[in-house]
């Protein structure tokens, strides 16, 4: 069977949630087994709680933006960011997405409700994995490891895994700063 | 993980870099022993990579108070013969552009390469300006690396190359270079050069007109010596599919990896690659228009490469048809999309609409906020009430920082935001025209030390009645807090002195100085109330400092001196949903309801207790007994 050439990921989430780190890590997985990774991302002022993007491409790809309907994968932390940035899929497109909502702090703001969403994907036909991060991050004792269980749900559920293997994003998550609790997070994600 | 590692590695080291810590490899590998920067989006990971690993190498890095004085401390450096490298970003060139425009006519010594980032699509800034311009007005030549890997490499290379020239090169690398990470080869580490003298040669470095005069014209020489340096810049510089023939797309910069791959897709025309856009080099060019007919130039923002393509197939008499901007467009970063429509288009393709899926339902926009105890939120909130309950009619004239997110409602306190510095010098103006009227000028600490202490003493010298309100968080908080003058450590993690800004105030001349804490709103507003009678009464200017640390760098003290976090909630019973905390005050840590009661966050309150004085009805607490050393990590 012929590979896939490449990968388009587009990860979204607000900030402080942890996305760039995520990437970071399926990027030095990458550089582990030789496989050109491009990782886009926007920094500044959406650091304070805005929306935030994260372009991932891997395999044959030159360009470090995702064009709108070509991302194979949205991976999500939030479910109103998964909302906004549905238009990254391409017609085949997978979500993996947290089924957390954050309110945004604006007064009088309204927001839709998680089976609104839902009822959405399912009206426009997306294939979707909404994963209970912040339940599965709290059973391990530990907020901050929400990314790492959705990195473990993008593992198993993504061809990412024609291209990076188990181990090399094992490895990368030991250099992070609490390598048991994310490893188990990432354990606990993809084993879902 | 860790920066250090991947920085220092082995030669031949296959490493994921971000382009601005790939400049930084690149400096390290050229010997680069000093290194200076204003931080600013998105050039701020250069020096900030570099200062983490200055002991180690024994280099000098520093953040320096402004970009002026940085690229003026980088030239310091390189006439005596130390390599030395300026950061910044794109709108940083506009003031450090006096040092640049006088240094290329004494040129310099050892290497000395500028590098500011340009943000196409203005990702974190006011403008889109296109500083390849700064090049041709400064006799400067630009290079502009495509990705992380030439990032690197063309550092290393532009360090040669400036020291070989005895003149400075340009780096323009954009947000796309500079924040993307990919993989990247890492090259020899040369030792650092870190001391130098300088020799005297005051007929070249003293900038009298006589002598200025003869620079001048030994510049326009050397300038064409420049311009043929460029001729030979493979690989950076090279033709893609030389065999094809009639049509070619030339692209320069980040815009390149766009164009190669629409390029692909269309069917591998021929494709010159450029990351010299400035001198374009005019042999190389004619190479890649050998029996070619028509070409699109690929680049972002202005037709640089384009009009001097233009004059080069003028001098040679060429039937070559230039397009560019007419397909490609001026304004935004460069995307797939555009690449893909602008070359279809050329070539006459048709150009097919991707489908993508759209959700019916309505989302609520996220802007960017002040973080949960965020002291600009207190002061926000005591000088609206101040200025309401004095019946003032304000003009809050703004300025760049985590305070400018002050535009956004609830507080809508950030009438003007203009550049850096920028807030007091407008309310100088306002003061001498506006009726009625109180200019007040809100800047915070590092953008005060930047440029704003020039404007304050002209408020002083000129007599200008305004409140010039300094939010002092003692860090350049919104770049990620880099240490700045009133931190009292460098770069480097060194003790220093702190500048006081009510001591810079009082000894300026200015006659009413108060300083508060922001996490007491009663006192700031009475405080506030206070500095804005005097400036209406007196019609002379006052300066009021908000002092009160990032919450971002309290939370990470308490963090690593184990004091737990005093995490507040609302008492049920006593929360009567009035909604001032949620609406007016507006901590994103504090959601309301669906009984439109108040109910707060446990991981992402920060624990300021700022709140729980907002609310009139007491019904806001911390939930545990706080800790005694609590109110030092703010301090
Ligand atoms: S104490 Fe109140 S204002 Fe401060 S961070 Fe917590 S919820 Fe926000
Ligand atoms: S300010 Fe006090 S009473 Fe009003 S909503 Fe907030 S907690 Fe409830």
């Amino acid at each position: 069977m012929a590979m896939k050439s490449k990968l388009n990921i587009v990860i979204s989430g607000v900030g402080g949630q942890g996305i760039v780190t995520l990437a970071r890590i399926i990027g030095e997985a990458a550089v582990k087994n030789d496989v050109k990774v491009l990782i886009a991302e926007t920094h500044g002022l959406s650091q304070r709680g805005g929306s935030v993007e994260v372009h991932v491409r891997l395999g044959n790809v030159y360009a470090p933006l995702v064009p709108k309907g070509e991302a194979d994968v949205l991976l999500s932390m939030e479910l109103i960011e998964t909302a906004r940035n549905i238009d990254y899929l391409n017609t085949n497109g997978l979500v993996i997405s947290s089924d957390v909502i954050l309110r945004p702090p604006i007064p009088g703001v309204k927001i839709p409700k998680k089976d609104e969403i839902i009822k959405e994907f399912e009206k426009n036909n997306i294939r979707y994995y909404l994963v209970p991060t912040k339940e599965l991050a709290e059973k391990i004792g530990n907020y901050q490891s929400e990314n790492m269980i959705l990195l473990g749900s993008l593992y198993k559920y993504s061809e990412i895994n024609k291209f990076i293997d188990m181990d090399s994003i094992k490895d990368s998550i030991k250099t992070m700063r609490n390598p048991e609790i994310n490893l188990k997070a990432f354990e606990l994600g993809s084993n879902l | 993980m860790n920066r250090l590692n991947s920085i220092l590695k082995k030669p031949n080291s296959k490493v994921l870099l971000m382009g601005n810590e790939a400049i930084a490899r690149g400096f390290i590998e050229a010997g680069g022993g000093f290194a200076a920067a204003y931080p600013g989006t998105p050039s701020t990971e250069i020096v900030e990579t570099l200062a983490e690993v200055a002991s180690y190498l024994g280099i000098h890095v520093e953040w320096s108070v402004n970009e002026k004085v940085a690229l003026e401390s980088a030239y310091g450096a390189s006439i005596s013969n130390v390599r030395a490298l300026a950061a910044m970003k794109h709108v940083g060139l506009n003031v450090a552009a006096d040092a640049l425009a006088s240094i290329a006519y004494t040129g310099v010594r050892a290497g000395l390469v500028i590098v500011s980032a340009e943000d196409p699509s203005m990702w974190s800034s006011q403008n889109e300006q296109d500083n390849r311009y700064y090049g041709m007005l400064a006799y400067v030549p630009v290079i502009d690396p495509s990705d992380p890997q030439e990032a690197k490499d063309l550092t290393k290379l532009a360090f040669e190359l400036s020291e070989k020239l005895s003149h400075p090169i340009l780096m323009l690398p954009t947000t796309r270079v500079s924040h993307t990470r990919s993989n990247v080869i890492l090259g020899n580490i040369t030792p650092p050069r870190t001391k130098g003298s300088f020799i005297k040669e005051n007929n070249r470095f003293g900038l009298v007109p006589a002598n200025s005069r003869n620079l001048r014209d030994k510049l326009i020489n050397k300038w064409s010596i420049i311009k043929d340096s460029f001729e030979e810049f493979e690989p950076y510089n090279r033709i893609e599919n030389k065999e094809k023939d009639k049509i070619a797309i030339i692209s320069s910069g980040s815009s390149y990896q766009y164009a190669r791959e629409v390029n692909e897709e269309v069917g591998n025309y021929r494709l010159i690659k450029i990351s010299t856009p400035y001198p374009l080099p005019k042999k190389f060019i004619l190479k890649g228009l050998e029996d070619v007919k028509k070409v699109l130039v690929v680049e972002e923002l202005e037709p640089v490469v384009e009009n001097q393509l233009k004059e080069i197939i003028n001098e040679e008499g060429l039937s070559v048809k230039v397009d560019g901007k007419s397909y490609v467009g001026y304004a935004g970063e460069m995307t797939l999309e555009r690449a893909r429509k602008a070359i279809r288009e050329f070539l006459g393709l048709p150009i097919n609409q991707t489908a993508y899926k759209k959700l019916d339902i309505k989302l609520p926009l996220r802007p960017p906020s002040f973080c949960p105890g965020c002291p600009h939120r207190g002061t926000f909130y005591a000088l609206k009430r101040a200025v309401n309950s004095l019946m003032l009619k304000p003009i809050y004239s703004g300025d760049i920082g985590c305070y400018s997110l002050g535009i956004n409602s609830p507080y809508d306190e950030q009438d003007i935001i203009l550049e850096m510095g920028g807030s007091i010098g407008v309310a100088n103006g306002l003061a001498h025209v506006s009726e009625n009227q109180v200019p007040i000028a809100i800047i915070g600490d590092s953008t005060f030390y930047h440029a704003g202490i020039p404007g304050l003493i002209n408020a002083v010298y000129n007599k200008s009645p305004i409140l010039v309100l300094v939010l002092d968080n003692r860090t350049t908080a919104m770049t990620g807090e880099q240490p700045d003058p009133s931190s009292g450590i460098t770069a480097t993690g060194e003790e220093t002195k702190i500048i006081d800004i009510a001591k810079v105030a009082e000894g300026i001349g200015i006659e009413k100085v108060i300083v508060f804490d922001p996490f007491n709103i009663k006192e700031s507003t009475n405080m506030l109330k206070e500095a804005l009678s005097y400036v209406v009464k007196e019609r002379k200017p006052a300066v009021a400092i908000a002092k009160k640390a990032c919450a971002l760098n309290a939370v990470r003290i308490a963090n690593k001196i184990h004091i737990e976090i005093p995490i507040y909630q609302v008492l049920e019973n006593k929360c009567t949903a009035c909604g001032i905390c949620y609406n007016a005050f507006a901590c994103p840590a504090i959601f309301v309801k669906d009984d439109k009661k108040a109910w707060i966050e446990p991981s992402l309150c920060t624990g300021c207790g700022v709140c729980a004085e907002t609310c009139p009805y007491d019904a806001i607490k911390p939930i545990k007994v706080i800790d005694k050393r609590w109110d030092s990590v703010w301090q």
